[in-house]
């Protein structure tokens, strides 16, 4: 993988040898935040110069923080960037520290199973009421879909730790 | 009394903690194992994890962080320590006087710590170790003034503070805390001036002069940036969310055309990057929302607080103890974190005793800050340590006095509430 850039922030500490490139989520994140910035400048914007407001887009920028923070997060599990006290673990023996890291990943896997897996209910729900955004109109679904999705994908970077964690240990 | 819900919750967080867990993941597995056991109803899962994060007043904490790190890359702090050296000049301690006032200006861009600790140190601990001081001292010293940038607007703790407990304003905080962020701050001179004067730092020769005139128009676009943040709120013209895409858009800008410090490739690492850090702290916020949901539903939150009524009914007793208790908290967790966890058993208490909200969420803060550079896990201090290549226990003997000093401007805010309730009274927020 590519170094996360030059220093700065809790976030470059790349462990990021996974097979599918950590980029998908990076380009993700930083479209969403492209986006969330673009959207909100071009409403001041618009607001100073004719005093008219397109504030139903809120709604837009705020589902797009939900892909931000769900694809960073997913980036930030490849990266081991997370923020947790690793103060105590480190004092334990390298075997038993593996050992306690397996097991968080593991109820990380169901976490993250539990919010894709009803994400998905939720999701039909808004299908099959037909459920529709309350600024836009649009059918609420195309927001709703995306945090099964997304849970998906850190579910399976998720696993993907835990098979690099095994190996690396041989 | 707490019951099985509360314990089950308060067991599972501390197991978790302890066991190395992602924060984010320490909430969420938590709060969704009671949901599940205590049969609440498994859907305000995923519920509470999208409501958590799809909040408006929300967006400016991403927006922010992306602001900071824009004039960080485009070489705004490099000029803010050019100007302010050459500002105060070359006498003994002059430099130390320095670290601190761009770890404050900085604060004042963006609005995190450890960042700001970061960006200063690698500037400035060569140069001052030039000049006589130690780098265990300058570690210290930069890590301590650095922990000022969650005080100084705009800041991402306040932010999430005013997120969770709306009647708390974000402008009123921001205003708020600029009196004490100053005095945080300012306290340090006290140790910078009596060491520096002890040892005899800072009376070598300083390499070449700059110009004050010089470097002070190279970097007033960066020290335009606290006033456009601050102005736009200050006229309501902006909410805090567009001022922190003004700012981020006025950081482009400024590396784009004025400094021409940013490319295409840096740009687009900017975005990752922010994105990311962004992503770490909202990935928190939405899982402490299920935490929160589980912990209000089975009233564990109310058991702790009558708990911790409990112990004490005097009104001074229970500040000094709520303020240990977060002090200790932010030696092992950064200030959205704390928040998270902590402010739903520490809600009850402040309308016990009608502490004034804004007035509040400052002293947290404040000791949210002095517990990022003490020792033994202090974050900031971890990272400038690491910076100055020296270890943590070598800098104990100098970063003692820091926290001394900061906690005498933490015991006049807490004494003085008007000084860090005059300026959002005056403002009208």
């Amino acid at each position: 993988m590519e170094p996360t850039g030059s220093g700065g922030g809790p976030a470059s500490r790349p462990d990021g040898r996974a097979r599918v490139p950590v980029a998908i989520e990076e380009a993700i994140a930083a479209a969403a935040m492209a986006a969330i910035v673009l959207i909100t400048f071009a409403n001041v914007v618009v607001r100073y110069f004719t005093d008219e407001s397109f504030a139903f887009t809120e709604e837009f920028s705020v589902f797009l923080m939900v892909v931000l923070a769900f694809a960073g997060a997913s980036a930030a599990f490849v990266k081991n960037s997370h923020i947790r006290v690793s103060f105590f673990v480190e004092k334990l023996a390298p075997r038993r520290a593996l050992a306690v890291e397996l097991a968080v990943m593991a109820i990380a896997i169901a976490l993250f199973l539990v919010i894709g897996g009803f994400g998905v209910v939720l999701a039909l729900d808004d299908v099959r009421f037909e459920t529709t955004s309350p600024g836009i109109g649009v059918p609420q679904w195309l927001y709703s879909i995306w945090l099964p999705v997304l849970s998906a994908a850190i579910v399976m970077r998720l696993a993907g730790r835990i098979v690099r964690l095994v190996r690396g240990r041989a | 009394m707490a019951g099985e819900g509360a314990l089950l919750l308060a067991a599972g967080f501390v197991l978790l903690l302890l066991a190395g867990a992602p924060l984010a993941v320490v909430l969420g597995a938590t709060g969704a194992f009671v949901i599940l056991v205590e049969r609440l109803g498994i859907m305000s899962v995923p519920t509470n994890v999208y409501g958590g994060i799809a909040k408006y007043p929300l967006l400016a904490l991403p927006v922010f962080i992306l602001a900071g790190m824009v004039f960080e890359r485009s070489g705004v702090a490099l000029r803010i320590v050019r100007f302010m050296s050459a500002l105060v000049g070359s006498r003994r301690g002059a430099q130390g006087v320095v670290a601190i006032l761009v770890c404050m200006l900085l604060g004042g861009i963006s609005g995190s710590g450890p960042a700001d600790a970061a960006a200063v140190a690698m500037v400035m601990i060569p140069g001052m170790a030039k000049q006589g001081y130690p780098r265990e001292f300058s570690a210290s010293l930069i890590a301590a003034a650095g922990s000022t940038a969650i005080l100084i607007p705009p800041s991402i703790a306040f932010i999430v503070y005013s997120v969770l407990l709306p009647q708390a304003s974000v402008p009123a905080l921001f205003a708020g805390g600029i009196i004490p962020g100053m005095l945080a701050g300012l306290s340090l001179v006290l140790p910078v001036l009596y060491f520096s004067l002890k040892h005899g730092w800072g009376a070598a020769e300083a390499g070449e002069r700059i110009g004050v005139w010089a470097s002070f128009r190279d970097a007033i676009w960066g020290l335009a940036a606290p006033v456009i943040i601050l102005g736009g709120l200050r006229t309501g013209f902006f909410t805090p969310t567009e001022a922190a895409v003004v700012a981020a858009i006025y950081g482009f800008f400024v590396g784009i055309v004025i400094y021409r410090s940013l490319d295409l490739r840096t740009i687009y690492r900017v975005l990752v990057e922010s994105a990311e850090i962004s992503a770490i702290v909202m990935i928190i916020i939405a899982l402490a929302a299920v935490f929160a949901h589980a912990g209000n539903t089975v009233g564990a939150f109310d058991a702790f607080a009558q708990g911790l009524l409990g112990v004490t009914g005097n009104e001074a007793m229970m500040l000094i103890l709520v303020m240990l208790m977060i002090l200790i908290a932010g030696m092992f967790l950064d200030g959205v974190s704390i928040f998270l966890v902590f402010l739903p058993i520490l809600v009850p208490i402040m309308n016990q005793f009608r502490w004034d909200p804004v007035w509040f969420g400052i002293l947290l803060t404040m000791n949210i800050a002095i517990g990022q550079f003490t020792p033994p896990l202090a974050v900031n201090l971890m990272v400038t340590s690491k910076i100055a290549g020296v270890s943590m226990e070598s800098t104990v003997r100098w970063v003692v006095w820091m926290v001394l000093a900061m906690l005498g401007a933490l015991a006049l805010v807490a004494l003085f509430p008007q000084l860090a309730l005059w300026l959002p009274g005056m403002m009208g927020f």
